[in-house]
């Protein structure tokens, strides 16, 4: 909901949840098994995320240690849905700037991600590649090198866009020292994700508080220092990149072993937290067991919700016509935020648009 | 080999700070520590983290029904280290100072705890429904144990004046 | 004459508006890709327009949600008739995995006429223009 004076954004207040089901407590009414379904489309997008930081809590509460294989193979899978992920935002914040070329390339790359998920997992999204105690399926030799070629486009393909996005005026006109978040700004309001990096902040939970096989594959955390809309695409292009490296070396040192442990029987009571890096940022999940074959409580926060206060911030003194790619430039679960309340305290007037409309009104005064 | 070495002198430096308002400590596994504090030291624990042990990043915060409490965690992240600071409210009168003058990101989280279990965050600037829809009925906390499925369905519909399908 | 007209028009290219009422974009990123020329659902005429108000057909993904309803009812009447719903995915057809939650109403002919459903969580991209073409089937023979 924002209060304007003409063209100027005044004020901004967070109101969410046209995509509120009440998740939470249907976690209570459901078995760990059945859990592992439900804790996937909190968000369609990240979903591997959200069932491996599912499992690694579960996992830890019961004191299971999963086979190393499985480790390296659920790195592979993340690290591919950060690719798909990140590839899928830069086509969108292409069609928000009104630059559709740009959406059917790289949503034509994403396919070459999405035809290795279905190889390896079966399906193209929501692909349940977890289980308690590892993974379901094994990687074979043909899995592997097919990865390796796909993984092998991909990075000119990737290459080809960081040379290109500086040099595009469009883009950069729009982009750069667009929805500003200083640092201090950023880490008082407890932002996540590239939106943090690319205000220079080093925190990535695969370096800080590692998981799965991260704790050996190298890579670097990217930063950009820019704090601004441009800054936030460099550090998603960059983190592509820094994905097919893992790749690489988590296909090149994959252990021999099994990919799954049988479990002893039942989750014991206690509690737990657990926290991934999601594409969009930092997830962290608490469970709590009683006991019995139902968790008695399991809280998730997913990254978006981390990062809606900076959006407050970084939208606040700027122009309306930004909005749009300034909300785009967190990555935000798409249906989040679908109808936006305006005041003009001016003109004395309040309307309501949808981001279609929004988008058409920003593309028009960007003079397109 | 220091087994748990920093959260050790985290651990023991919040009994030093808090004295007997540190009713429980314990260092889950490595990088997880679970401290529960009384709420009367709710804002001095969250202050001495942040400043002398640089846990600034908070989260999320998390209440769990305990019956007749409401558990209130904060998860405080700083480098490697996850604390989770907790504070129990009684659930007849739920109440916790807000935090968010010390941790502006803190708003969207307690305005969730608020609508969802009705915990009370006072000083809190702007302390509405969060997620929850236009027209929800009052006095009805979705993730409270004592409110089933159903019976929030029934206090939906009769609140918007509609059939149950 | 001019309805035999006009039936073929909307049958060789349908306008489509695509709301999502409370899914987790499983299908919506589907429903998308198939737009892009890999499946490139446009060969059928079917092409996505912004508004309501220039659509024929709606696709509905999600499990529609308490607060959504108003609104989806309210975009279904801006639809000029003659108009069709798709309802796409599980939790449209039916609620999917958040059947029993206290927020959802279990699929999207709670609100609304829904014409075809095409199942799947999500549908792949095949699916969802095989629904699409059984329902322009269901149009040439209505």
């Amino acid at each position: 909901m924002f209060t304007v004076d003409g063209e100027r954004v005044v004020d901004v207040k967070i109101r969410l949840g046209y995509v509120h089901r009440g998740g939470e407590k249907a976690f209570e009414a459901r078995t760990y098994t059945q859990g592992l379904y439900l804790v996937e489309r909190i968000c369609g997008i990240c979903a591997m995320a959200h069932q491996l930081c599912y499992v690694n809590n579960v996992e830890a509460l019961m004191g299971v240690e999963i086979p190393r294989r499985a480790d390296y193979i659920r790195t592979i899978i993340a690290e591919l849905e950060r690719i798909h992920s990140h590839l899928l935002w830069v086509g969108v914040a292409g069609h928000e700037i009104g630059w559709d070329t740009l959406f059917m390339y790289a949503w034509r790359d994403r396919e070459v991600v999405l035809d290795l998920m279905e190889l390896i997992t079966g399906n193209r999204v929501l692909h349940a590649s977890n289980t308690i105690g590892g993974v379901r399926r094994d990687l074979t030799s043909e899995m592997i090198s097919r990865i390796r070629k796909g993984m092998k486009l991909l990075d000119e393909r990737t290459n080809y866009y960081k040379a290109m996005v500086p040099k595009e005026r469009t883009l950069m006109k729009r982009a750069v020292g667009v929805g500003i978040l200083k640092p201090k700004d950023a880490v008082a309001l407890c932002a996540v994700g590239p939106t943090l990096r690319a205000s220079g902040i080093k925190r990535d939970v695969r370096r800080d508080d590692p998981y799965s096989a991260y704790d050996e594959t190298p890579f670097d955390v990217i930063t950009y220092d820019g704090c601004d809309v441009a800054s936030r695409v460099l550090v998603r292009v960059d983190e592509i990149l820094e994905s097919i490296k893992i790749l690489d070396y988590a296909l090149e040192h994959l252990p021999s072993g099994p990919v799954a442990v049988r479990l002893p029987r039942g989750v014991p009571a206690g509690e737990n937290v657990s926290v991934v890096e999601a594409p969009r940022g930092e997830d962290i999940h608490y469970l709590k067991s009683n006991g019995t074959d139902k968790p008695e409580r399991y809280k998730v926060r997913a990254p978006t919700l981390a990062n809606w206060p900076a959006v407050g911030a970084m939208i606040k003194g700027g122009f309306v016509a930004d909005i749009p790619i300034v909300i785009a430039a967190i990555d935000p679960c798409m249906s989040c935020t679908d109808r936006m309340t305006f005041t003009d305290i001016r003109a004395a007037k309040s309307w309501q648009w949808s981001r279609d409309e929004l988008r058409r009104y920003s593309l028009k005064w960007r003079g397109k | 080999m220091s087994e748990n070495k920093k959260e050790q002198e985290i651990v023991e430096a919040l009994k030093t700070k808090l004295g007997q308002s540190l009713l429980a400590a314990r260092i889950q596994r490595p990088r997880r520590i679970f401290a529960t504090v009384s709420p009367s030291a709710l804002l001095d624990s969250v202050k001495f983290l942040m400043e002398s042990h640089g846990l600034r990043h908070l989260a999320t915060i998390t209440a769990v029904d305990l019956g007749k409490d409401i558990a209130v965690y904060y998860h405080l992240i700083g480098g490697e280290i996850t604390m989770n600071l907790r504070a129990d409210t009684p659930k007849t009168e739920p109440k916790l100072p807000t935090i968010v003058p010390m941790i502006p990101g803190a708003e969207l989280y307690e305005r969730e705890v608020y609508e969802m279990f009705g915990v009370i965050f006072e000083g809190h600037p702007d302390l509405t429904h969060l997620i929850l829809p236009d027209g929800w009925p009052e006095n009805v906390y979705p993730m409270r144990k004592e409110w089933k499925t159903d019976a929030i369905k029934n206090e939906i519909a009769k609140a918007l004046g509609e059939k149950l399908e | 004459m001019q309805m035999n007209l006009v039936k073929w028009s909307r049958i060789r290219s349908p306008w489509v508006f695509h709301f999502n009422a409370g899914g987790c974009n499983g299908c919506d990123i589907e429903i998308l890709a198939s737009l892009m020329p890999r499946y490139d659902i446009e060969r059928f005429g079917m092409i996505l327009r912004g508004s309501p108000r220039h659509a024929d057909v709606m696709l509905v993904t999600g499990t529609v949600t308490r607060q959504i309803i108003p609104r989806l009812k309210r975009i279904y009447e801006q639809i000029p008739d003659p108009k069709f719903t798709l309802a796409i995915g599980n939790c449209a057809c039916s609620g999917g995995v958040f059947q029993q939650c206290y927020n959802v109403h279990e699929g999207a002919d709670k609100a609304i006429p829904v014409d075809v459903y095409i199942p799947g969580c999500p549908p792949r991209p095949q699916a969802i223009i095989d629904g699409a073409v059984k329902l322009l089937q269901k149009i040439s023979k209505s």
